[in-house]
């Protein structure tokens, strides 16, 4: 598949605009603090709220090597720096143009283009970035890891534009990989396409359609025959909220407390948007929905969302975590974990799965907006080992932003008082405090047998 | 484990109905098993999960949080190519009904039973039929057997005829709740051997199943009736004509097993002294055991009546009840539920539509009786009226066409 490399990453709402990074480019490429020799730049229109990076990717695959007519830009496999050969080099420019991120330029005192070259791996602008808005690191440590892994489900799907739900199936079954039976009840993950088009099925696992009441107890008996006829296979559910915290909620709690051997996925994304967004009990407070409108008595959902993965933690299950796909290698862990635990019982991934079409927001801020979702602590990600008998909180958010960042990029919301932004933040913050009771000292040990 | 015990020759043991269920399904050697408990069947489970803990049944049973469930979990360990088995009543049967069509639709050679009882709505823990009627569009074989005996031997049937490659239709076993379930007579249980060899030729049996080993897709959506709509079509004729050949199925199956256990239940229907009869009392259930004696009685009195006792209730055998009934005088059809919309009984809406599509003569007389609702009894008293009230029509006397037994106005 390909290689991830190191590279400078890049935090815009830790970026003041000092330029410092600017200075120590040029002052390390050319010995003078002339920002027209810089490799980096930043700089932001008066409307928008951060600053934006000009800076070369090192790209996988890139534009500017394949575009150049001289080969003068070569991609270097072992650091992954796209390198500049000066003596190859016909200065037509052509780069400049093909670079979508502005990361080669041309500079008007040498007459020539320039790139980053990272430094030799010690770049000079990340040590002087003072606010650490810029961060040297391997950004996709995961591709090197799982990148060879097949994608199992089939390249053209059903699914809305900047869908979670793709991005969820391909990555879970890719990790959790062939030896699987999938079940995937009525909801989205369908509609995307697992159950087949056109009467040809779309993953090379096989996958059932099991009902929205009891998918949990239909996975359970597969594996109980395999368990019977002694063969080792991965049980997997695919479900939407509806299909977990609601009418399938009873099969699940059964099976879970029965130990049921299986990777029960919930795909949260706060209420039936298959069926055209109606609430359902993950639906959080103040959300709009075609059954909770904003009207004269209602301003959206009146009642707090359903926690459901505390709920099943309190069931004993092997392993539960939550998960967002902008934090990828969180996610892969947590499969690592999920398929070692599913041998024993029931391992819960409860993946929070912003949805453009029903939450109404662009379908390009899909990671933006479920990065935010995280870092306000409104879906903290954690993990619960039932050996360690804790919940582990796995991505700290050291100074969590204010919900209302979060809210205002959301459709859904965008009719929320301040009173009700008030209260939601004053939930956000007493859910966390809630959860960091079942972490470190707070063993779990006992619990459902006390109740 | 402990090693099964293997009955070599047939044992007579004294049993209630639902320790017949127990002993079919024990037989019948089961992959998967999911039991939940509900009045009259609880005991069904209780048998199986202690003989699965004795090591005599050795299966998964899985002890489940709702009949929604053990529907799920045995539709998908069939699916996946095991033998399984539950057994429900009334609630449970109807809390299973998305299951139920789940079952059928796939064709999933689910074998179930269900202890007949009335369904919700008037709280009563008591016998009647309208939980097996309220059913019977789901696309399941269904039969409803007379006593304890034809319990067991029905089940183990059952598996015979569900999983056969020619039907592949989940079937329904159901046996009168409080009549059957708690009533003990002494059963032969057969020969493991003899059930293993009876069910032997299931092993060639071929079906698509859910395997990595070859990955499908189980749930085409129907939704484009350019793509798919022509395909749920021919899926729905193939479903209903595989029913259609449940009627033969069902027929050879009884004499296959009356070769080896020497017993036999006439397959879809049984007539029972209807060849010189004028006048023929319908029924089906624990009723017939009744109905038997008092047409017995009726015979000694010079009242040329017999039986037929309806095994088959889907598909529903009309082709072979209008044979019996060609040339009859008047019939009267016993029911123990109603068939609201109809305000009549369900065996006898049934049994007009039969006659109407056979072409049997509509100024036939036929009367109905609705009785044994909630536990009544159906009398001997009440089955002589019955007759008394058929024969009467069928001489040209105007009696109401549906009779309530028991209904006090």
């Amino acid at each position: 598949m390909g290689k991830g490399y190191p590279t400078i990453a890049f935090y815009p709402e830790k970026c003041n605009g000092c330029n410092d990074c600017v200075e120590a480019c040029a002052q390390i490429k050319t010995e003078t603090s002339e920002p027209v020799h810089s490799r980096i730049s930043v700089a932001k229109d008066p409307d928008d709220e951060f600053y934006g990076l000009s800076l070369c990717r090192q790209c996988g695959d890139p534009r500017c090597v394949m575009d150049c007519p001289a080969r003068a830009l070569t991609k270097n496999e072992d650091t992954g720096v796209v390198h500049w050969d000066e003596t190859k080099c016909v200065n037509c420019q052509i780069c400049t143009l093909a670079c979508p991120y502005a990361g080669i330029t041309y500079n008007r005192i040498t007459d020539q283009v320039m790139k980053c070259d990272l430094c030799n791996g010690d770049p000079a602008c990340v040590k002087a970035c003072a606010p650490m808005a810029l961060e040297y690191k391997i950004g996709a440590e995961i591709y090197n890891t799982w990148g060879d892994l097949e994608d199992l489900f089939v390249p053209g799907v059903g699914a809305c534009l900047g869908c979670n739900s793709e991005l969820i199936m391909r990555h879970t079954l890719r990790r959790i990989g062939p030896n699987t039976v999938v079940a995937t009840p009525p909801g989205c993950i369908p509609g995307v396409g697992s159950v087949g088009v056109n009467g040809i099925t779309s993953t090379k696992t096989p996958v059932f359609h099991p009902l929205l009441t009891n998918t949990a107890s239909m996975l359970a008996g597969v594996k109980r025959y395999y368990n019977r006829i002694g063969r080792d296979v991965t049980m997997l559910a695919l479900a939407g909220d509806g299909g977990a915290a609601d009418v399938g909620f009873q099969s699940l709690s059964g099976a879970a407390e029965r130990g049921e051997q299986m990777i029960f996925v919930c795909v949260d994304n706060e209420g039936y948007m298959n069926t055209g967004v109606q609430r359902s009990s993950t639906t959080p407070y103040g959300a709009w929905t075609t059954t909770t409108p904003v009207g004269e008595a209602l301003q959206g959902k009146t009642r707090d969302a359903k926690p459901l993965p505390l709920l099943m933690v309190l069931h004993s299950c092997e392993y539960v975590a939550t998960a967002a796909l902008p934090f990828m290698e969180d996610f892969y862990m947590k499969l690592d974990k999920a398929i070692e635990a599913s041998k024993r019982g029931m391992a819960f991934i409860h993946i929070f799965s912003p949805c453009p079409t029903g939450w109404r927001f662009d379908p390009s801020q899909l990671i933006e907006v479920a990065r935010k979702g995280v870092e306000t602590n409104m879906v903290p990600l954690w993990e619960y080992e039932n050996d360690l008998g804790r919940i582990n909180i796995t991505h700290v958010v050291n100074e969590p932003l204010p919900v209302v960042t979060y809210l205002k990029s959301i459709g859904k919301y965008r009719h929320l008082s301040d009173e009700q932004l008030v209260y939601i933040q004053r939930k956000t913050d007493e859910r966390f405090e809630l959860l960091k009771k079942f972490t470190k000292e707070s063993k779990l040990e006992g619990l459902s047998d006390a109740a | 484990m402990n090693k099964p015990a293997v009955e070599t020759k047939p044992n007579i043991e004294v049993c209630d109905g639902n320790k017949a269920v127990a002993h079919a399904v024990r037989l019948s050697r089961p992959d998967v098993v999911a039991v939940y408990p509900i009045t009259p069947q609880s005991a069904v489970g209780e048998w199986l999960s202690r003989w699965n803990d004795e090591g005599t049944l050795n299966a998964e049973v899985v002890r489940v949080e709702g009949e929604n469930s053990s529907m799920g979990v045995c539709c998908s360990a069939s699916l996946t190519g095991g033998r399984v088995f539950t057994g429900t009543s009334s609630w449970g049967l109807l809390f299973m009904m998305d299951g139920l069509h789940y079952a059928a639709g796939y064709r999933i050679p689910v074998v179930m039973t269900n202890a007949n009882r009335e369904t919700p709505g008037i709280f009563t823990i008591g016998n009647s039929s309208q939980d097996m009627w309220s059913v019977r569009d789901a696309g399941w074989i269904q039969v409803n057997v007379e006593d304890n005996q034809e319990i067991l031997d029905a089940v183990i049937m059952a598996y015979r005829i569900a999983e056969d490659t020619d039907i592949l239709l989940p079937m329904m076993v159901c046996y009168d709740g409080f009549y059957l379930s708690y009533r003990k007579d002494p059963l032969e249980i057969p020969a493991q051997d003899d059930v293993d060899a009876f069910l032997a030729p299931l092993k060639q049996s071929k079906r698509n199943i859910v395997t990595p080993d070859d990955p499908m897709v189980f749930g085409i959506p129907s939704f484009f009736p350019k793509d798919q709509g022509e395909g749920c079509t021919e899926f729905r004729y193939k479903h209903s004509a595989a029913l259609e050949r449940v009627k033969d199925k069902i027929d050879t199956v009884d004499k296959d097993f009356e070769a080896i256990f020497g017993r036999s239940y006439a397959g879809q229907i049984e007539a029972y002294r209807t060849d010189d009869a004028d006048i023929v009392l319908v029924a089906t259930g624990s009723v017939c055991g009744t109905a038997k004696v008092v047409v017995d009685k009726m015979r000694d009195d010079g009242v040329k009546v017999g039986l037929i006792k309806v095994r088959l209730l889907r598909p529903f055998p009309k082709e072979k009840i209008a044979k019996v009934l060609e040339g009859k005088k008047g019939i009267g059809v016993i029911d123990r539920s109603v068939c609201f919309g109809y305000h009549c009984g369900h065996l006898y809406m049934e049994l007009k539509s039969a006659l109407a599509l056979e072409g049997l003569p509509t100024t036939l007389p036929t009367l109905n009786f609705i009785g044994g609702l909630a536990n009544l009894d159906i009398t001997v008293e009440q089955v002589e009226t019955t007759i008394n009230l058929t024969l009467a029509a069928s001489k040209g006397e105007t009696v109401e066409e549906v009779t309530w037994l028991s209904l006090e106005e």
